[in-house]
């Protein structure tokens, strides 16, 4: 099979794997025992304000029908009207999925490149101070959970330093280069968040890639050190590698709902966890689909770069 | 994925982990939080002491006291209860669901086992946060619902461990001999089968409880599960977050016990999981 039906297969795979995430996100929105109309009004409401909601909402039709209707605005853009707002929820949505993206792509863009550049360096200084270094760290910030680091970086370099504003004021679908300030202390504390994985990935399988002996070989053969390093380890040491940042993009996107929040940056996340505070069940739905959608999209692309870096993988 | 992956890095960086063997301690010093916190505690964790909001940490409030003036270092001795048992309950909870799942897919192969992966992948579409925050909202944020959600979160994920181990198992003749002799469905998954899946079982639990930990503090510091005046350490963190300009010891030291507990566990998950020599991929 070539390269190309395995990546159209893939894709196909993902289009499929879309819709059924649809669908759970329906059913545990509308099939679960708690009601949406008493989700949204709270405990306190009374019988006959939810059953008004639910006429209004149309929660009384029949629940293909329902979903055949949402299903179908969600097809064509239309992700419903947020209840809190009162505005469609799909212009909402776009601005804010520009920021996230923007912010998620430099998160990537400095995390990717350090990590690596900082795992290849433990594994050829294996031992030394600097080997130790990184790896105390990396065990210190492995498993901590992102708000910690977050209200700490915003504690050193906000308040006390006051070198960084503590909040990012932006607007959805602002550019963000015009104010590089604000995303400073969102970018560092999700890229070391994430980069603990990386780093420990790369330097493991660096490690290994030093001691084969196709590395001696050249080494022996009089091949400079740091071309051996750059040319023959490194390129094999990546697949491990890559194949570990598309499984931490689950948790990078989990780290951004968390981080916008904190920082106040005007992303899906943030709007995702004030349609829970405000019970918004239009826009919490979509902000699920949406996230989920950058999650299947991003482990797209994570398997076709493997795909094309290891020819094993295409059989 | 049909055969358990060892680890090609366990042997080597296991050096860096043994550095922290004393990690182990952790256990037993949670545990100990867990049963004489609240009765060690110099204060009440939820009485309000006006005359004394706000303080700063001195020899009487170690580490300082709340808007209502309770004091915080007693609020987190008795947090650790509220923060940790619903943890462990969601993670013992995923894996009781998640190894039958893996067992049964291991017995039955084919295309029984296909279908409830691919059931399994849907589930894992999401990223965790995300599905056991609309979880919680659509179904009420009680502390039972959080650690049904938690559950949830971890059922296809340990499915996929444990039955990466047990197709090898199901395959075996003296599987095929209890079928012979006639013997019940449940009797071969938990009687034959389990016991020769034990190390796989005990890695899940430990890194589900690590995970449990560190999602459930995030759902709480989000406003999920336990609700005030509960002392749950997530939540602390939450509501001293807004007096952080003037009263940061209501921020630093929620968030240092729950980096504390968090990070010493998901090492010790880490550590346990290297020691049987199991993939981390697969161990997601």
């Amino acid at each position: 099979m070539s390269l190309w039906t395995l990546i159209l297969q893939r894709i196909l795979l993902m289009i499929a794997t879309l819709f059924c995430v649809a669908v759970l996100t329906f059913l545990i929105v509308n099939v679960l025992p708690g009601d949406v109309a008493v989700a949204i009004l709270g405990d306190q409401s009374t019988p006959d304000q939810v059953e008004a909601l639910r006429q209004s909402m149309g929660l009384d039709q029949p629940i293909l029908l329902r979903f055949g209707d949402w299903f179908g605005g969600v097809m064509r853009g239309d992700f419903g009207t947020s209840l809190t707002f009162g505005r469609p929820v799909g212009p909402m949505i776009w601005g804010r999925l520009l920021n996230s993206a923007t912010l998620g792509v430099i998160c990537l863009l400095v995390m990717i490149p350090v990590s690596i550049l900082l795992g290849a360096v433990a594994a050829v200084t294996q031992g030394s101070v600097l080997d130790r270094a990184i790896t105390a760290i990396t065990t210190f910030l492995f498993g901590m959970p992102e708000y910690v680091l977050a209200l700490g970086a915003m504690l050193i370099f906000a308040i006390w330093l006051q070198w960084l504003p503590g909040a990012a004021m932006v607007s959805p679908g602002e550019n963000l280069f015009t104010q590089l300030d604000v995303i400073v202390l969102p970018v560092l504390v999700i890229s070391l968040g994430g980069a603990t994985y990386i780093i420990q990935m790369t330097r493991a399988s660096m490690i290994d890639a030093l001691g084969t002996a196709y590395v001696r070989t050249a080494l022996l053969k009089g091949v400079p050190r740091w071309q051996v390093i750059l040319k023959h380890a490194l390129p094999n040491a990546m697949l491990p590698t890559l194949v570990e940042i598309g499984l931490s993009f689950g948790a990078l996107l989990g780290g951004l709902v968390i981080i916008e929040t904190i920082f106040n940056f005007a992303g899906v996340g943030q709007l995702m966890v004030m349609s829970v505070q405000s019970r918004d069940v239009p826009v919490l739905q979509a902000c699920v689909l949406v996230i989920a959608a950058a999650y299947s999209v991003g482990s797209l692309l994570a398997d076709i770069a493997s795909m094309l870096l290891n020819p094993r993988l295409r059989t | 994925m049909t055969t358990l992956a060892t680890d090609p890095q366990a042997a080597r960086s296991s050096r860096i982990l043994t550095y922290l063997r004393p990690a182990e301690i952790y256990v037993v010093f949670l545990l100990l939080l867990i049963a004489i916190g609240p009765y060690i505690a110099p204060y009440s964790a939820y009485d309000f002491d006006p005359a004394s909001s706000l303080l700063k940490p001195s020899w009487a409030h170690p580490f300082g006291t709340d808007e209502f003036g309770r004091d915080v270092f007693s609020r987190i001795l008795a947090g650790a209860r509220p923060t940790l048992l619903p943890a462990f309950a969601s993670a013992v909870l995923g894996i009781i669901a998640g190894t039958t799942t893996g067992l049964i897919c291991g017995l039955m192969g084919g295309r029984t086992d296909q279908w409830i992966m691919r059931g399994m992948d849907v589930l894992l579409s999401f990223p965790a946060l995300i599905l056991a925050m609309l979880v919680v909202t659509m179904l009420g944020g009680s502390t039972t619902i959080l650690v049904f959600a938690i559950a949830l979160i971890f059922w296809p994920r340990s499915a996929r461990l444990i039955r990466s181990a047990a197709l090898d198992i199901g395959k075996r003749e003296f599987i095929e001999a209890c079928r012979a002799r006639g013997e019940g469905m449940g009797y071969i998954l938990f009687r034959e089968m389990l016991p020769n899946l034990r190390s796989v079982v005990i890695v899940d639990l430990a890194l589900r409880c690590s995970y449990a930990i560190l999602l459930s503090a995030s759902l709480a510091y989000l406003g999920m599960g336990a609700q005030a005046p509960t002392p749950a350490w997530g939540l602390m963190v939450k509501e001293g977050q807004q007096f952080i300009q003037f009263a940061p010891w209501l921020t630093i030291f929620p968030c240092l016990t729950v980096a504390l507990v968090a990070t010493g566990t998901v090492l010790l998950g880490e550590n346990v999981r290297r020691r049987f020599a199991i993939s981390q991929r697969l161990a997601r």
